[in-house]
């Protein structure tokens, strides 16, 4: 397997916004993401996950260690690395299609080759027959699915995502993780992914980096063996696999937590 | 009785033709008003002419072709000045709003020009160049700069982070940010600091015209206050309004009004 996304000796510091005081969000954070892999991040809140992914979305500059997508440094954002926000940020002055087919228009794209890539995820993501509405027009799990469906269709080499099913309700969110399993499937590009929710993580993971309280450091990498196609809320609870990864990483988070709060 | 009065009222809200009625009525009333007034003061010519009188006026200006002539005067300037305003004021405002610190210094600027108003660089301007064209058309052209500038520079910089680096993950230059992003999350903003801006230019064309001008409608209440023809003043005040009222109500609220619905920008 090739490393599709390495990072090395990665540091960062920011000044607080009121204070001015530098505060130290990441530590030497070492990873390699493989080529097609799923791999999600978990660390208690302000462990500089998102840092993280900002750093990698080429949205935040970084001074100290590398970072690279296919052997290329990360600098400024770029196609390559296509982000799925935490909270909606599709266009609402764009219908569905022309939310989907922005990154395609973006890189100009013939029309034509554009209305067919856009009906292909339109489809993908199930909002057939929802192509002319209007973001404020959908639900909270269809606005989600477009802002994937948006971030495919550009076809990055790595999708970051961002906490992006953190906002919708917990029954939409089991049908988001669900389908979010079959994209991969179908689409076998390689997604880091952010949360909190440590269930989220094993039950959308290969492996799950755990992150520890500020300054962000890996702790531990937990591997899930658990292929894809059994990966549904149906049968994974029933799974030994993956309740000694989801033990292991909760068990790993609340150290952190509690370390915190001493 | 209350009934029957009941009945009536809400057969009236819901008649398609009881707005235009209703205002019909209190046109009627204010113009019998003022020909009372008018009626009963010493020199009505001089201080308060009839409605009739000032109707002659217009009669007789337009035969003589020259409230066509004013009128097309002021027009053509306010819409060379707002135009040419609006064409860099929009470009400027979206331009500065690109980057926060530029535009976090700019905002305290663009606020202090927008709220000198026209009337009040008149001065300066006339030491500059004279009572000339020139003159009535630059004021005209700040005064319309600034308030658009200053609107889209604010709507600039409400249009949420996330947006921005959506599309630039997505890919986007610079330009195309502008394009898809800033200007379309601004464009309730445009469309209310077009509308700000026009407004205010119509009132800097009329003040232009009454200190620096030749001709147009200001001038001509200018001129009739010299002459002693109030009717003339009065007819140009008239005038004034009702084009204001016009523009307004068929051109920039509604175009107003449709850029800020569409798309649920504005819940309804």
């Amino acid at each position: 397997m090739t490393a599709k996304l390495v990072v090395q000796g990665l540091s960062h510091h920011y000044p607080d916004e009121y204070t001015g005081v530098s505060v130290h969000a990441l530590d030497d954070i070492n990873l390699e993401v493989n080529d097609g892999e799923f791999v999600a991040i978990v660390g208690p809140s302000g462990c500089g996950k998102t840092t993280l992914l900002n750093i990698l979305a080429g949205l935040l500059r970084y001074r100290e260690g590398n970072a690279t997508v296919d052997g290329k440094k990360i600098d400024g954002p770029g196609p390559d690395r296509g982000v799925v926000f935490q909270e909606h940020a599709i266009l609402p002055w764009r219908t569905v299609a022309g939310n989907i087919g922005h990154g395609l228009e973006l890189q100009k794209i013939p029309r034509q080759e554009r209305q067919d890539r856009v009906a292909e995820y339109i489809e993908l993501v199930g909002l057939v027959g929802f192509e002319d509405r209007y973001p404020h027009e959908l639900s909270g799990g269809m606005k989600q699915r477009c802002a994937v469906a948006r971030t495919l269709c550009a076809d990055p080499e790595i999708m970051l995502m961002d906490e992006p099913f953190a906002a919708v309700d917990a029954q939409t969110r089991i049908t988001l993780q669900e389908e979010l399993i079959r994209i991969a499937i179908a689409t076998k590009k390689t997604i880091l992914f952010i949360t909190h929710a440590v269930d989220e993580a094993a039950f959308l993971g290969d492996r799950c980096f755990v992150f520890s309280r500020r300054p962000g450091r890996l702790r531990e990498t937990v591997h899930i063996n658990i292929p894809r196609a059994e990966r549904n809320w149906g049968d994974i609870a029933a799974n030994p696999e993956f309740v000694r990864a989801r033990d292991r990483i909760l068990a790993l988070v609340r150290e952190e937590v509690i370390a915190d709060d001493r | 009785m209350t009934d029957r009065l009941n009945r009536f009222l809400a057969f009236w809200r819901h008649f398609p033709g009881a707005k235009v009625i209703n205002l019909a009525l209190v046109i009627a009333g204010l113009l019998t008003a003022w020909a009372l007034i008018s009626g009963s003061i010493d020199n009505p010519d001089r201080y308060l002419p009839s409605p009739l009188a000032v109707a002659a006026s217009s009669v007789d200006m337009l035969y003589k072709g020259l409230l066509p002539s004013y009128f097309g005067d002021t027009i053509s300037r306010l819409l060379l000045g707002s135009l040419i305003g609006l064409g860099l004021g929009i470009p400027f405002g979206l331009l500065l709003g690109l980057n926060r610190t530029v535009s976090d210094i700019f905002f305290p600027i663009m606020n202090f020009f927008q709220s000198v108003s026209g009337i009040a660089i008149f001065p300066i301007v006339v030491i500059w160049w004279g009572n000339s064209d020139k003159t009535v058309l630059a004021v005209i052209l700040y005064t319309s700069f600034f308030p658009v500038a200053f609107n889209v520079l604010s709507g600039v910089r409400e249009v949420p982070l996330r947006y921005i680096h959506a599309a630039y993950t997505l890919g986007a230059s610079k330009f195309q940010v502008i394009r898809d992003v800033l200007a379309p999350g601004a464009l309730p903003h445009i469309a209310t600091g077009s509308r700000l801006s026009i407004g205010f230019a119509w009132r800097a064309v009329i003040a232009g015209e009454m200190l620096a001008g030749r001709e147009g409608l200001g001038w001509m209440i200018f001129t009739g206050q010299d002459a002693d023809m109030t009717s003339q003043v009065i007819l140009g005040m008239l005038m004034i309004g009702l084009t204001w009222i016009v523009l307004d109500h068929y051109l920039l609220r509604p175009l107003e009004a449709d850029t800020i619905e569409r798309w649920g920008l504005v819940q309804r």
